[in-house]
């Protein structure tokens, strides 16, 4: 039996003046020890997905089944039960600025009840496990952005939850703070056994650390499965936008046309580009490139977005078929 | 007037104007704070929406504040009587100065209220956390400094009605500066109420923003 289950899942926003439909239904089973990456564009509905997960948001249909509870026929109280099982972490932490670290995770013990002997002992534990003994006594505001995150992943532990649902948790630090949390919530996941979802648009993230991936578009699943096969075979159009991204295009100056460029032996590809874009002075954007030197030639192909400029696609194309290359044109649902 | 006659009367008159802001501001506090609660609770996006409600105590709360308050204190004379036993006076002047205070006291804990992070309060509620748990938990302690500024705010105002109350039969400097300086011509002595007044006003203030300052967890040491 799955861990988490979300069956049918729709929620729409209805405004005075629109109505959104931020999830169309969804259908995800999470089992119990994976690390599941929720990964989506800007406004796919991920975060809305998340808080589905624990009913902060009621689904407008659909059933979120955790642990075998169906959350649509829980009381308040039992939901509020349930919620001590699945903590969450946010992108800006959220942290009670008026009480300092053992404060803030003592907090999600008071409220689940415990008492003050075991908060205590916990905290110290806690503090421990997230390497902030040091800084027990500090506001968050005395706090780095990494810090304040390790004080809500001890304040999310706190519970003994069995799923940490993660809303872009790494998304306000830079990378390498963003690397220790990911190793720390591996760790958790690792040592404790516990269940992790991690809402993010960063794709390193879903492959530093995730066993799982569901892509989002546009409120509707558009894949998932294990990361390697997604990863590997991306079938969906948004997931092969999402994985073959990379870098991201350059504003408004890359247009939509794209081209495949197919090296059967040529010289390296790498110099082939290079020296395109500094003799025709152009910007091109690799959508995905599969090539491999083999004794300084390449083989493989590598897919380019091409400028808007009609006179500067020609000038590319006649560059590259120059070199000796084959070059075929992409429409961009099919690349 | 002579100088022994002047301290003892400035003296009994600054007891009753702390007094009767002291005595309004608490009462105005214990009135203005549930309100304030219920119009946080109640507001569309509240914890409890609910719509009818938050409409009615919203507009009460806008009714009373835009009555001028020497007009609230003469309307409001049979309820003084029957509270106080008497329409004049520091005691009697307490029931217009509450009514007239806490629905500016209740705006003023609500804007306090409003500023607390949603992000927290999602927080909170995603660990398990019931609403009375969010509100003194949570609203409250977060909104602490924010709620002691407005506190101090709020009894300067009513420092401030206090002495206007002077001008139909309340009591403290505010009817010292009316009947001696006003109705007697004594500037001397409407100067001291003047100056006296003022020096209230700054020391609720530097303390008001003392504590703040002092609470506040926010800054960084
Ligand atoms: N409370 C709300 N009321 C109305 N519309 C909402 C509400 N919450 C979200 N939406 C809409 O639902 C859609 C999905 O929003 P959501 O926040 O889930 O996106 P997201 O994938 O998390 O985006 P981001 O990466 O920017 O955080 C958006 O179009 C958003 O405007
Ligand atoms: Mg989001």
């Amino acid at each position: 039996m799955p861990l988490i289950e979300l069956r049918h899942l729709t929620k729409t926003f209805k405004g005075k003046t629109q109505t959104v439909e931020a999830l169309r239904d969804i259908n995800l089973c999470i089992d119990q020890g994976d690390i599941y990456g929720i990964i989506g564009m800007s406004g796919a509905g991920k975060s809305t997905l998340v808080r589905c997960i624990n009913y902060l948001e009621r689904p407008t249909s659909g059933n979120v089944i955790i642990d075998g509870k169906d959350l649509s026929t829980l009381t308040p109280k039992a939901l509020r039960q349930l919620r001590q099982q699945v903590s969450m972490i946010f992108q800006h932490f959220n942290l009670l600025q008026q009480r300092d670290v053992r404060g803030n995770i003592a907090f999600a013990m008071e409220i689940a009840g415990a008492k003050r002997a075991d908060i205590d002992k916990r905290i110290d534990e806690l503090l421990e496990l997230v390497g902030l003994t040091e800084r027990q006594h500090n506001y968050p505001s005395q706090l780095s952005g990494g810090q304040q995150q390790r004080v809500a992943i001890a304040r999310a532990l706190a519970t003994n939850p069995k799923i940490i649902l993660c809303d872009e948790a790494t998304s306000a630090l830079d990378p390498t703070t963003t690397t220790s949390i990911l190793n720390l919530l591996r760790e958790i996941n690792q040592k404790l056994g516990i269940t992790i979802v991690i809402i993010t648009h960063e794709m390193s993230v879903v492959e530093s650390i995730c066993t799982h991936v569901a892509i989002i578009d546009n409120g509707s699943l558009a894949e998932h499965g294990t990361v390697e096969s997604v990863f590997s075979q991306p079938k969906s159009k948004a997931a092969k936008k999402l994985i073959f991204r990379k870098t991201g295009a350059d504003g408004g100056i890359i247009g939509d046309r794209m081209i495949r460029i197919v090296f059967e032996g040529n010289a390296s590809s790498e110099p082939v580009i290079a020296s395109l874009v500094l003799e025709c002075h152009v910007s091109v954007n690799i959508m995905y490139a599969d090539t491999r030197d083999v004794g300084g030639k390449a083989f493989g192909q590598m897919i380019l977005q091409l400028p808007e400029d009609k006179l500067q696609q020609e000038k590319i194309i006649y560059y590259l078929q120059s070199k000796g290359l084959r070059v075929e044109e992409v429409d961009g649902d099919a690349h | 007037m002579p100088i022994e006659k002047m301290i003892p009367l400035m003296l009994e008159g600054v007891r009753d104007t702390l007094y009767m802001t002291t005595v309004s501001t608490l009462f105005a506090y214990l009135l203005g704070m549930p309100l304030a609660i219920l119009l946080v609770l109640t507001a569309p996006k509240g914890l409890r929406p609910q719509a009818v409600v938050y409409r009615v105590l919203d507009a009460v709360v806008n009714i009373f504040r835009s009555i001028p308050f020497l007009i609230l204190m003469i309307l409001v004379i049979p309820l003084t009587r029957l509270i106080a036993g008497k329409a004049y006076g520091s005691t009697a002047t307490i029931v217009p100065l509450v009514i007239a205070a806490a629905p500016y006291v209740a705006r003023m804990i609500e804007s306090s209220l409003l500023e607390v992070d949603p992000g927290v309060i999602e927080a909170a509620q995603s660990m398990g956390a019931s609403v009375p748990e969010i509100i003194f938990k949570v609203i409250i302690p977060e909104a602490k400094t924010s709620l002691i500024v407005g506190a101090t705010i709020s009894s300067g105002t009513i420092l401030g009605y206090s002495a206007m109350s002077g001008a139909i039969g309340g009591g403290g400097l505010g009817q010292i500066a009316i009947s001696y300086g006003y109705n007697r011509y004594q500037t001397d002595v409407l100067f001291v109420t003047v100056i006296l007044l003022i020096v209230l006003m700054q020391v609720i203030q530097i303390i008001g923003m003392y504590i703040s300052r002092k609470t506040d967890k926010r800054i960084r040491e």
